[in-house]
């Protein structure tokens, strides 16, 4: 899990600190900077890996003109709302932040959110490295315990060497096995190849 | 869960699996009727700290409570320095001399005899490079943090470093070393022609049962009892230094 690192811009003391007491328990997450009313966050964006801005509504009004400039800004953007009831600036954001907190929220409300959040966040970066080979890294692996250099391995799929090497860095990765006798009897667990056809000078 | 109040004799005779902890704490049989709390004190070793790695070690679903605040980031560090001093002395020499022995009985052709013994000496240099990947890297690290929070004003730098990178990075390295001897287990087993030397056979699938399930153990811990109380410690810091 990668860490996710949030920013916050509330005008309340009292409420900074719960949130920031709630955001330091969860896994994996980094509470960068606070910002109080009159502080501005936009140079601080510039200069630091920021994944989340919880900001309450006083702070979203004030800014608003800032994300009608700065779309994108949303995609990062957690509102704090007083309640659900009041809706505001309709014109700019229609449900599209990726998560809402209310004041009037219970912890257990709050951690779900966010939870949630990161859950999503995780899917979605984890979605590509899957434990299983792809058929193209099957193949390499077999390639590679028939005793096959990578040159060689490039030659037979019509791979450019760099491919190959690519491809032999996310084997390594996916299955956390970095030597080729490691590889090789990976192989003949999983049948992709048999004893027999294993390379005699592994 | 076990109790500081327990005869410390019935715990090991109980949990047979705590076995191979006791030399990792120095922690000497001959247990009479002592407590484990006893047992830990005379041996100058922290109850608390031996009660968290112990319980962690017996249950799986273990979360870690109040006794995580109750020793230093220091002892961690030198328990798992000490857990692996016993794997490259004592876990690793002992199942490769097995397995060579075992090899050199065999009627098995060249091939497989050098898909085995390679594969063991490979495994042997990733599972050194991983801890000393460790102990150059993630507990100094962690040393320097525990360091860093006793002080009143942080480093600047480290606090930069703390922003962006966080022990729970490391976490997800963790769980592949037993994974390759799982592997070696099953290729014996399954697709190697039977052994002579049935015993010998079954010792070095006894050991590297041993030594994985003590590697599943070891990553728990760390994952359960060091991890946690790094994070902690690390949220410490951040937010000090962010109210300031």
């Amino acid at each position: 899990m990668r860490i996710a690192t949030f920013i916050l811009h509330i005008d309340s003391f009292i409420i900074r600190l719960g949130l920031v007491s709630i955001l330091n328990r969860l896994q994996g997450v980094r509470v960068l900077k606070e910002f109080k009313a009159n502080e501005s966050f936009i140079s601080f964006l510039e200069n630091h890996p920021v994944d989340y801005i919880i900001i309450d509504q006083a702070g979203f009004d004030r800014l608003v003109n800032l994300y009608i400039s700065k779309p994108e800004l949303l995609e990062l953007t957690i509102l704090l709302k007083d309640s659900s009831l009041k809706d505001l600036n309709k014109g700019v954001l229609r449900g599209d932040v990726p998560a809402t907190l209310y004041l009037t929220d219970e912890k257990e409300t709050i951690v779900q959110t966010l939870q949630n959040l990161l859950q999503h966040r995780d899917d979605l970066s984890t979605k590509n490295s899957s434990e299983d080979l792809s058929p193209r890294e099957t193949t390499i692996v077999r390639l590679v315990s028939m005793g096959l250099t990578n040159r060689q391995i490039a030659e037979k799929l019509f791979l450019s060497a760099h491919t190959v090497m690519t491809h032999r860095k996310n084997i390594n990765s996916k299955l956390g096995i970095k030597s080729v006798s490691g590889l090789t009897i990976y192989a003949i667990v999983n049948n992709i190849i048999t004893i027999e056809e294993v390379s005699s000078l592994p | 869960m076990i109790n500081r109040e327990w005869p410390m004799y019935r715990v090991i005779l109980e949990n047979h699996q705590l076995l191979p902890l006791l030399p990792r704490f120095n922690l000497k049989m001959g247990f009479g009727e002592l407590s484990v709390d006893e047992v830990c004190r005379n041996h100058g070793v922290n109850t608390d700290f031996f009660l968290e790695i112990a319980n962690a070690y017996l249950d799986e679903l273990y979360v870690p409570g109040e006794g995580l605040s109750l020793f230093s980031l220091s002892t961690m560090v030198s328990y798992i320095k000490s857990t692996h001093k016993y794997y490259i002395d004592i876990a690793l020499p002992m199942v490769e001399e097995k397995i060579n022995r075992l090899m050199s009985r065999s009627a098995l052709s060249k091939k497989e005899i050098s898909l085995v013994t390679n594969f063991f000496n490979d495994y042997k240099k990733d599972f050194m490079a991983h801890l000393s990947q460790e102990e150059e890297n993630i507990l100094p690290y962690v040393l320097e943090l525990e360091r860093q929070s006793a002080q009143d004003l942080p480093d600047p730098e480290f606090i930069q470093k703390l922003q962006t990178y966080s022990i729970h990075e490391f976490e997800k390295e963790h769980d592949r070393l037993e994974t390759s001897l799982k592997h070696l287990y099953e290729l014996i087993i399954k697709y190697l022609p039977p052994f002579e030397d049935l015993q010998l056979c079954h010792q070095v699938l006894n050991d590297l049962a041993a030594l994985m399930k003590d590697l599943v153990d070891h990553a728990d811990v760390e994952d359960k009892v060091l991890v946690p109380r790094v994070a902690d410690l690390e949220a410490l810091v951040l937010s000090r230094t962010s109210t300031v």
